[in-house]
């Protein structure tokens, strides 16, 4: 920690300047906060709505069409995955990195992740078709002896996101704690009693302060494999199976590279209005926004790679399986998805070689919403795309998305929105006591670690 | 007849049921054993025969076309929940097609008339039988002589009663069936001076050639023909007959063809009359076909040539093949290529099969058909109720108002009519127009025979449960109304019921045989009727036969439009039965709508897609439809399948789609209609339609799905890689070396594996195999299919989207047909393969799809969260799934009493798919087990293999190797579709034979 001391970002900034301004961020919200919140609250009653209307009828409402059984639900489910990925990158792994860009944006990154996580989770219960008997998924004792096949890469999926929804949660609250501290010194009324409670008596002494960073260690620690290996088994919900385009050795890598991206992607363009709404531009600055787009260009071009080879491979194969699905993926009936994936992802990522587009805010916001979209299309392109034409011509079939499916999606960012915007508004969405850190003196020791 | 034995030790219910019977006498049902059913009685008083669980089988006949087929109809607790082929009726031999399977959604149809009605205002109300029989007694008494009926009825006791019904009012009577084969049976008078329809072996026939009969789909005995075509065909003797189709559109006949020849529209008879010359000059014609020089000479392979528009080359391969077998068969006589020269393209047949040597042998006078008395004889009565000479009018078993061309005068005469009642079971457009609706029973609820019009067939027709609704037979409403009428009248009918009448009349059929009429009744009963030798009659050439050259079309049109009748919907009468409007068209796999077929070609010109909403108009009327491009028509023809477009006939076929008779006029051709007679215009309406056709991609797309064989490789024993190499082909990839190798031992690997607990035992080991030189894509299996295991149909909306519930689908792969390209179609049923290791069953994270130990893949309906991972992964796309509550929507009352209960009723959002019938399996296991002995070969077979009328699918344990199916599977044309996965299906299937060296 100490090595990156030199080109520290916050150098006019006293301890005092960075608890005040991060409190006055929790302080009565303005219009503009609660408009949004509303309408984020609208969107989710669509989803709500929407999810009635699906318990009532039926999935029959969306707009799948046999054989594409799995289509925007499923799609919308692994990009929320996705987007989850770049909390515990930054939170975690660039913990253990020592990078000293990650303090600014991390907090935010890491309440994203747990929304997005907390959305996904939602999707396997709303896509199945007899939802109300969902915890059948789950390895509970029941008196008839009938366990989950754990062979299913889906239970998998559930040990997956169970596991990084708990230890992304933990890993927000415990993280959480001293800066609840910091916040509970200024505020009063219920507020104080609310993070009096969850500060768990932080006092700031330097036995709590010892406890706190190894336990913080150790928790960055265990998230850190789970960046990988979450994705990895999402991706191999698609991998183990032999439908082509899905069958493929390159997908766990293929897909946390994405999943970081998406990640990115999504922390850019909730950041970069967000710093502007609670007025911090000061504490999250150019050279976070720099770093993040690195990043970004790094994951984008393995993504670029692994897109340029999953077309060789096919071609390479002489698959005519692989090679009709990845012929129709450029060039069939949904050749807008496929190219609306690869430009977005692949090819836009490549503008942020450039230092002027890396620094240019409303650029970068820009092409971040363009990630976004691309990264959906990507799932949707894997999902749909490769299901409407697998090995028997015959029973060939296209997806025609219909209100259901929107309505679900469009719940989902609101579900995700009014979290996010609600958490932005109770809790410190920047770190007070690592920026603290930062922040040469007084300086406490670093020697902990 | 009961399929059950009753040899158990007397338990505790059988006591009851014994004392039961004795204390309530000879009131009981005895089954079919007894002639003295009045009512079916409830579970009150239980007979020995009617156990809950076990299913009774009754014999009967299918009334649903004129072929007569024989049934078996299985009832469970009083109530028939399926139709299947009586084994011992010589037509079908155990088969059934989708239609006859499909009168059990007539007998339980929600549009089914459930009272008799008489017209009120606009309307209709409901009356009292009494009330309607009195009335219409009313009305015959006023109308004197001025009677006439119009009866679809085939030959039987209820059509001489009819008659002499009719005959004793002064009446006139009309027998109509709007596809009957009068050109067939003018030409059978013209040519051999017999009055009747000819009878065909196509068992025994070298070479098939049809010009315009789709012998596979309605022309005379469907079943009966596909039955000889696939014995043909099936490569058993080591040789296989050569099918040539010859029409204008290449329908199920013609794409089961091994080439089809489309000459110009009206041409047909001179291709026939060539053959016949040059047949005629190489000297193997009966000697007293020398009279037919005078009319054959003219017809020169050039003028042939010139005629039709076919190439020489292709005429004179033509002649030299059909002459070269023997015998050879050729038919004609088809709906969709009855033109005005019809009667000539008949007459050229015959006389080509008289050249050929074939009548007496393929073709075989004798039985006596006749068909009705033909389009002729219903407009000379239109003529007679136009100029108001009719006064009562009764329709039976007909719906004229809709298969009669409403260009002509049909309506108008019939509203000049004073009082018309009809007897149908529904309300048809015929049953809206009247004025009395006196609703029959179906047939499965009353007494009646018929015999598909062959003297020496006689089928029983058998009440097998209580009607759904508590209408009067019309035999009984005839005997009625005589009564009611008084006088010479109900002296002459005076017998108590038409069930007395038929028994009466059984009685003199026995005593003319020297039977014991009680004895007689009750073995006919048992067996379905009586079934005598096939009578053969000589037949000879006419004097001074004349045979017309080439037809033309009428009207100013660009292209000819050729209707034609529907696989499914036969003349109508199918489009209320939603088995029958998802079941898709054999040939354009369409499903629920109406639609205009259109060369590629011509629709590049038109600048038109699939979908696309045409307007066509004909000198007589205009009707719009989707397109549909098919490369099997030629591109001066668009085709659209009749039956469509009721403007009644409830809900299911009310509005839908458009009848394509609306383009044609009525006008008589000497004794018949006309069908392909009308050039039409076509204009673009700018309208567009979603095709509601089941195939995501008609193109096989070189994947090796569909496989033929040259018969010539064949019958050296050659496997289809062998026969690739020796052709010098490529064969698609199967596996390649590595491949090979990293996969040896793994399946035995995992069978290896799984033998713990319940595994480890010895079990049965359950496959199939289906022969595709069989196999016709007729799709009876898909109607038998849904209905055994209670699959709900879906709809169009949901056809749409590609929903559609079929277990077994018959997959149809077109090739060329464009740029030049020959056009052909290939075929295979394509069900749940039952993978030895299936993909479909790891990646279910509840267990519900797994491997049962006999081999089977289970899917536990009531463990499925519906995941749908199954379904993605199964690389057949054989499971479906319940988007909705399919079976709510599917069974409204009283179709739900159709539902077999030995099959679970599946709910929405689980994944349910084929389990080769699974309930057949247990059944058959459970009474091996009570009767003390291991399972047979032959004690199970599942509900398609037991339809099918080509016998082309086996069914049975590959762990015993005596049974019929693992021969059949060591065939070696058999393989594996994606074998190259290596997910070890179940299911082998045959690669069809084609004729000659090349495949």
């Amino acid at each position: 920690m100490t090595s990156v001391a030199h080109d520290h970002p916050h150098p006019k900034m006293s301890h005092a300047d960075v608890t005040r301004d991060v409190v006055r961020t929790l302080e009565t919200p303005s219009r503009g906060y609660y408009l949004a919140l509303f309408s984020a609250v609208g969107m989710f009653l669509v989803g709500v709505a929407t999810f009635v209307m699906l318990l009532k009828d039926g999935l029959g409402l969306a707009g799948y069409a046999p054989p594409v059984f799995w289509s925007v639900y499923i799609t919308t489910f692994v990009f929320w995955v996705g987007i989850g990925h770049a909390g515990t990158l930054i939170s975690a792994i660039l913990f253990l990195f020592r990078s000293p860009w990650r303090t600014a944006v991390y907090r935010s990154t890491e309440a994203m992740t747990v929304f997005a996580v907390m959305t996904a989770g939602l999707f396997p219960i709303i896509h199945i078709g007899r939802q109300w008997i969902f915890y059948w998924l789950l390895p509970y004792p029941n008196q008839r002896f009938l366990w989950p096949n754990f062979k299913s890469p889906l239970i998998w999926d559930v040990f997956a996101i169970s596991t990084y929804l708990t230890v992304s949660t933990t890993f927000l609250c415990v993280g959480l704690i001293p800066d609840i501290a910091a916040v509970r010194d200024k505020v009063t009324g219920w507020r104080r009693k609310l993070y009096g409670a969850l500060s768990l008596g932080w006092t700031g002494a330097d036995s709590q302060w010892r406890n706190y960073t190894r336990g913080y260690l150790y928790l960055a620690a265990l998230a850190t494999p789970l960046v990988l290996s979450v994705h990895s088994v999402v991706s191999w919900d698609f991998a183990m199976s032999i439908v082509p385009g899905w069958h493929g050795t390159i997908f766990a890598p293929y897909f946390v590279a994405g999943a970081i991206y998406s990640g990115i992607g999504m922390v850019l363009t909730l950041v970069i209005p967000l710093r502007k709404v609670l007025k911090i531009e000061h504490m999250i600055t150019e050279y976070h926004f720099d770093n993040l787009a690195k990043l970004t260009l790094l994951t984008g071009s393995i993504l670029f790679y692994a897109y340029a080879m999953e077309y060789f491979v096919a071609w390479y194969s002489s698959n005519i399986f692989e090679q009709t699905t990845f012929w129709r993926r450029a060039f069939g009936p949904q050749w807008w998805a496929g190219w609306s994936m690869i430009i977005c992802n692949a090819f836009v990522s490549q503008l942020l070689w450039f230092k002027k587009i890396r620094t240019n805010l409303t650029a970068l916001f820009i092409i971040s919403i363009f990630i976004n979209v691309g990264m959906w299309f990507e799932r949707y392109v894997i999902i749909a795309s490769s299901l409407s034409n697998d090995f028997l011509p015959y029973a060939w079939g296209q997806l025609n998305p219909t209100w259901a499916d929107w309505g679900i999606l469009i719940g989902s960012f609101g579900w995700f929105g009014m979290y996010f915007l609600l958490f932005a508004r109770t809790f410190p969405v920047v770190a007070i006591q690592e920026i603290k850190e930062m922040i040469p003196m007084p300086r406490r020791k670093g020697g902990a670690h | 007849m009961s399929d059950h034995t009753t040899r158990d030790p007397i338990d505790r219910r059988r006591f009851l049921t014994v004392m039961g019977v004795s204390s309530a006498g000879a009131a009981a049902l005895g089954g079919c054993s007894t002639g003295k059913v009045e009512k079916l009685i409830p579970y009150l008083v239980q007979d020995p025969d009617q156990v809950p669980g076990l299913p009774t089988t009754y014999a009967s006949t299918c009334t649903e076309c004129p072929a007569g087929c024989g049934l078996h109809v299985v009832t469970r607790e009083a109530r028939a929940i399926k139709l299947e082929g009586n084994p011992e009726h010589p037509i079908n031999a155990g088969s059934i097609c989708a239609r006859g399977q499909a009168g059990l959604q007539g007998l339980y149809n929600p549009g089914r008339l459930k009272f008799p009605m008489a017209r009120h205002g606009s309307g209709h109300r409901e009356i009292l039988w009494n009330e309607a029989i009195d009335r219409l007694a009313a009305e015959l008494r006023t109308a004197g002589n001025r009677v006439a009926v119009i009866s679809g009825a085939g030959p039987g006791t209820f059509d001489t009663l009819l008659e002499s019904w009719v005959t004793a009012l002064g009446g006139r009577l009309v027998r109509y069936q709007a596809l009957d084969h009068e050109p067939l049976r003018l030409a059978s008078r013209s040519v051999f001076g017999q009055d009747e329809i000819p009878v065909h072996d196509f068992a025994a026939a070298q070479f098939v050639l049809s010009f315009g009969a789709d012998f596979l789909e309605t022309w005379h005995t469907p079943i009966e023909n596909q039955r000889g075509f696939a014995a043909a065909r099936g490569f058993e003797r080591g040789t296989v007959a050569k099918s040539v189709y010859v029409g204008p559109r290449a329908n199920l006949t013609g794409i089961n063809a091994d080439q089809w020849l489309a000459p110009t529209p009206g041409s047909e008879v001179s291709l026939a009359l060539g053959m016949a010359n040059a047949l005629l000059a190489r000297g193997r014609a009966p000697v007293d076909a020398g009279a037919l020089s005078v009319v054959l000479a003219p017809y020169t392979v050039a003028k042939v040539a010139e005629d039709t528009g076919l190439s020489a080359e292709a005429i004179t391969k033509l002649i030299d093949e059909f002459a070269a077998a023997a015998p050879s068969l050729a038919v004609a006589g088809g709906i969709g290529a009855q033109h005005r020269g019809a009667i000539d393209l008949c007459a050229a047949v015959h006389v080509l099969n008289y050249v050929a040597g074939n009548v007496g042998t393929t073709v075989k006078f004798g039985a006596g058909v006749k068909g009705g008395d033909g389009y002729g004889a219903l407009a000379a009565l239109e003529r007679s109720m136009a100029a108001g000479e009719i006064d009562v009018l009764l329709v039976h078993e007909a719906n004229p108002l809709f298969t009669v061309p409403r260009a002509g005068g049909f309506k108008a005469a019939w509203d000049r009519v004073r009082f018309k009642a009809s007897t149908s079971l529904f309300f048809d457009e015929t049953a809206a127009g009247s004025d009395l609706l006196i609703p029959n029973l179906h047939p499965l609820e009353r007494w009646d025979d018929a015999g598909g019009g062959r003297n020496h067939l006689a089928g029983l027709i058998q009440p097998v449960m209580e009607p759904v609704y508590r209408n009067v037979a019309t035999g009984d409403v005839l005997l009625q109304v005589a009564r009611k009428l008084g006088g010479l009248l109900a002296q002459q009918f005076a017998v108590p019921s038409y069930q007395v009448h038929l028994q009466n009349r059984w009685a003199e059929l026995a005593r003319a045989r020297g039977a014991d009429p009680a004895a007689f009744w009750r073995e006919a009963l048992q067996r379905g009727g009586v079934f005598g030798p096939a009578p053969a009659a000589t037949v000879r050439l006419a004097g001074n036969i004349t045979i017309g050259g080439p037809t033309q079309i009428d009207g100013d049109g660009e292209v000819v439009f050729a209707p034609y009748p529907s696989s499914m919907y036969y003349d109508g009468r199918g489009a209320n039965r939603p088995w029958l409007l998802e079941n898709p068209d054999p040939v354009t796999k369409m499903t629920w709508q109406s639609w205009v077929e259109v060369n590629p070609e011509t629709a590049k010109r038109w600048d038109v897609r699939d979908g696309e909403i045409v307007r066509l108009t004909s000198t007589t009327g205009s009707i719009e439809a989707p397109i549909f491009i098919y490369g099997g028509i030629r591109p001066d023809v668009v085709a659209m399948p009749l039956g469509l477009g009721h403007s009644e006939y409830g809900e299911y076929a009310k509005g839908r789609g458009a009848n394509a008779l609306d383009l044609l006029s009525a006008q008589d051709g000497q004794g018949f209609l006309p069908y392909l007679s009308t050039k039409v215009r076509v204009e673009k309406t700018g309208g567009f339609k979603k095709l509601a056709r089941t195939d995501g991609n008609p193109r096989e797309l070189g994947r090796g799905i569909t496989e033929s064989i040259p018969a010539s490789l064949a019958a050296r024993g050659l496997t289809l890689k062998q026969a690739y190499e020796e052709l010098g082909k490529g064969h698609h990839e199967i596996n390649t070396e590595r491949e090979l190798e990293a996969i040896t031992g793994f399946r035995e690997a995992q069978v290896e594996a799984r033998k713990f607990g319940d595994y480890a035992a010895e079990h049965p080991m359950w496959g199939m195999v289906i022969d595709l030189s069989r196999c016709t894509g007729c799709s009876a299996c898909v109607t038998a299919c849904y209905a055994e295991n209670n699959i709900p149909f879906v709809g169009e909306a949901d056809v749409l989207r590609g929903r559609e519930m079929s277990w077994m689908r018959i997959e149809r792969y077109f090739e060329g047909g464009e740029d030049g390209e020959p056009f052909k179609a290939s075929i295979i049923p394509m069900l749940c393969q039952h993978c030895d290791n299936a993909p479909c069953e790891p990646v279910c994270p509840v267990y519900a799809a797994y491997h049962t130990t006999d081999g089977l893949n289970g899917q536990v309906y009531n463990r499925c969260v519906g995941t749908r991972y199954c379904a993605n992964n199964c690389p057949y796309k054989v499971r479906y799934y319940n988007w909705y509550a399919y079976a709510k929507l599917a069974f409204p009352e009283p179709l739900n009493l159709q539902l077999n209960p030995e099959v679970t009723v599946r709910a929405r959002g689980v994944m349910e798919k084929c389990t080769f019938c699974i309930q057949r399996i247990r059944g058959a296991q459970h009474r091996a087990r009570l009767e003390d002995r291991p399972l047979r070969d032959g004690d199970v077979t599942t509900a398609c293999a037991q339809a099918c009328p080509s016998g082309a699918i086996a069914f049975g344990n590959m762990n015993d190797p005596a049974a019929k199916v693992v021969q059949a599977a060591q065939n070696p044309r058999g393989y594996h579709v994606l074998e190259e996965i290596n997910v070890r299906p179940a299911v082998t299937y045959l690669a069809r034979v084609v004729p000659g060296a090349e495949a």
